[in-house]
């Protein structure tokens, strides 16, 4: 950094706390509204996070590759050829791409000696699973199944429906690829708590081969699930299969195209607090003009003199505009740390009593989880610089138009 | 050749309402190493011909000169960055940047032109060593009595090496020690350093100090003499 530079921040940094008490109101002020935004932004994306988390983890990948037609008709019609040709050819589409994992899902009925109940079969292959996810760290009785085993695990919410446990027979019945019958008997040799609520109600899991085989789908696959090695290459991940898969009649989705409701969701339950957030800016915005206000009018004087001896409009103006960011900047910082302490003590806010049984039957955890995304902590960044720009057209027009002499007088 | 010149300078207030004429067809010229006071009763035109000379005003006609450029017909910006190489200014009430040391103050207007670090820091040490101040070159105008911040005032005009130095009423504000002691100053640096000092005043201290006065009645100019003055240091 220059001398001019280092002198003009200087400069600013000075002018500043010319008036503490009014600064410290200002930044204040600033520091109440970005904490307060960023808490009310973290406790309604919290729960939301964990769910995407989960479903993201244990279901859909962050990216994943589907037949083309599979996404409007998830039919086992639209499954595609999966061999080592198309896995080589994934592995390295993108030096981004961590690991992958193929799974087939279909609907089937699955039934006890008495009753049926749809449910959704998953073929996958458990040790590339373990990549993905601690799935067996949910498993409550028994085991994980392994390939080529003509057994199943299934969700606690489905076993408790049919009344079934560890070593019990499971029948599965529906229909394989192009109308074919498929049906079986499987040995049921674990049951898991699934973390993703309507995959607990009626999952069924099974190792790949044999649900291709049941399915009369052997080398066929519905999704390529696939990690990249940071969650922020996804889209980069899924935009250069994209372009090496052209013209093999598949798709390439990224998470957020996979669950577009959960999203949206998010996104109805967050214009809630965004209004009061923005409320809260305009009501700061209006304090911090005012601030701004004084501290230009108070120096209309010293802007002329500076005029005469020779500093540039442009540079006075430059010097204000560093004040006006020296004050948000500590605003925003003070404002992020203290929302950050605050969240850190409290999450997760653990529900007891009523409320945590309501939540506990809804099939989530009695917790609050606090989201520590950064997004919600920098845009408050962002905002409350788009405010001081605003707020600063009111000294730049006032230096623009600054008459040296009636200035110098002042 | 003249440092500044005005031809038939005139200026006129509300033109199309109740008209003040501040100043009638001025036309001096004042050479390098000139100390000059501009004297006359309130209302006279010193410091509407003050502000003319230094390029803050713009007349209703007639034209100014500095150094051989004509200064009336520029540009702001370019105007602004021609006083900040060219005319240093003391003015009244001091106004030095309230949140800057002295030395920061001197410093700054160097800084504007763009001068390396090492040449401003000593230039600034060297200009308040010679105005008295070099002990309190750390100290902020708040810190320093009326008569230290006009000292400052005086170097932070010095420190552009201009072609002259305005000031405006500078002992207005000054108790008489302190005014004698900034007309030692602002004497000493004319006599040894030949720079070029044009002062509008009433003071008849500076007055008796000035080696041309330039009197002004009505917005003309009425008196232009020299005087011989005694050298004598004050203070």
């Amino acid at each position: 950094m220059g001398y001019a530079m280092k002198t003009y921040l200087k400069l600013a940094w000075r002018n500043i706390w010319r008036n503490k008490r009014r600064t410290m109101i200002t930044i204040s002020a600033i520091v109440f509204a970005v904490m307060i935004a960023i808490i009310m932004q973290s406790v309604n994306r919290g729960s939301y996070e964990v769910m995407i988390d989960r479903m993201v983890s244990f279901n859909t990948g962050y990216v994943q590759i589907q037949d083309y037609r599979y996404k409007e008709e998830s039919s086992l019609d639209n499954s595609f050829r999966y061999d080592d040709e198309l896995r080589e050819k994934v592995l390295n589409s993108d030096s981004r791409i961590d690991h992958i994992a193929p799974r087939i899902e279909t609907f089937m009925l699955a039934a006890n000696h008495m009753s049926t109940r749809g449910s959704i079969v998953f073929g996958k292959n458990p040790e590339k699973e373990k990549q993905f996810n601690d799935i067996e760290n949910y498993l409550t009785e028994g085991r994980l199944f392994e390939m080529n085993e003509e057994s199943a695990v299934i969700a606690r919410g489905l076993a408790n429906r049919l009344q079934l446990s560890v070593s019990d027979t499971l029948v599965l019945i529906g229909q394989g690829r192009f109308g074919m019958s498929a049906s079986g008997l499987f040995e049921i040799v674990g049951i898991l708590d699934h973390p993703v609520r309507q995959l607990n109600d009626n999952g069924v899991f099974m190792a790949l081969d044999t649900a291709q085989y049941l399915l009369s789908a052997d080398g066929y696959i519905t999704g390529l699930i696939i990690a990249p090695r940071q969650e922020r290459q996804t889209t980069a991940v899924a935009s250069s299969l994209t372009d090496d898969l052209d013209g093999m009649e598949l798709a390439v989705y990224t998470w957020p195209e996979l669950l577009p409701e959960l999203l949206e969701l998010m996104e109805m339950d967050l214009a809630t607090p965004r209004l009061l957030t923005f409320v809260l800016y305009v009501v700061i915005g209006f304090g911090f003009l005012g601030t701004i206000l004084t501290m230009t009018l108070e120096r209309m004087k010293e802007f002329g003199i500076l005029l005469s001896v020779g500093m540039q409009r442009l540079k006075l103006a430059m010097v204000l505009f560093i004040e006006m960011l020296f004050i948000s900047i500590l605003g925003v910082v003070i404002g992020m740390a203290a929302a950050w302490l605050i969240l850190v003590l409290i999450d997760p806010i653990v529900l007891t009593g009523d409320a945590a049984q309501a939540v506990i039957d809804m099939g989530y955890d009695p917790i609050i989880p606090m989201s520590f995304a950064a997004d919600q902590f920098y845009r408050q960044g962002l905002f409350v610089f788009l405010i001081a720009v605003a707020v600063f057209i009111f000294p730049l027009l006032k230096i623009s138009r600054l008459n040296i002499l009636d200035a110098a007088r002042a | 050749m003249a440092i500044v010149q005005t031809k038939n300078l005139s200026k006129v207030y509300n033109p199309d309402t109740v008209p003040v004429h501040a100043l009638r067809d001025v036309s001096i010229s004042i050479e390098k190493g000139e100390f000059t006071s501009i004297v006359g009763p309130s209302g006279s035109g010193k410091t509407t011909l003050l502000n003319m000379l230094g390029g803050l005003d713009k007349p209703s006609s007639g034209s100014v000169w500095v150094n051989g450029k004509e200064i009336t017909s520029m540009k702001e910006s370019d105007l602004i960055d021609f006083r900040l190489y060219n005319i240093g200014f003391v003015f009244q009430h001091y106004n030095l940047i309230p949140v800057f040391t002295a030395h920061e103050n001197v410093s700054f207007i160097m800084l504007l032109q763009n001068r390396s670090k090492k040449e401003i820091k000593e230039r600034a040490d060297e200009l308040l060593e010679e105005v008295g101040l070099g002990d309190r070159k750390n100290a902020r105008p708040v810190e320093m009595s009326g008569g230290q911040q006009q000292r400052v005032a005086v170097a932070r005009a010095l420190a552009s090496e201009p072609k002259f130095i305005l000031a405006d009423e500078p002992t207005a504000n000054l108790d008489s020690t302190s005014a004698m002691n900034l007309l030692d100053i602002m004497s000493r640096m004319n006599r040894e350093q030949n720079v070029t000092f044009v002062f509008s005043t009433h003071d008849q201290r500076v007055i008796d100090r000035a080696r041309r006065v330039i009197t002004m009645v009505d917005g003309a100019i009425h008196k232009d003499e020299y005087q011989n003055v005694e050298e004598t240091k004050t203070g």
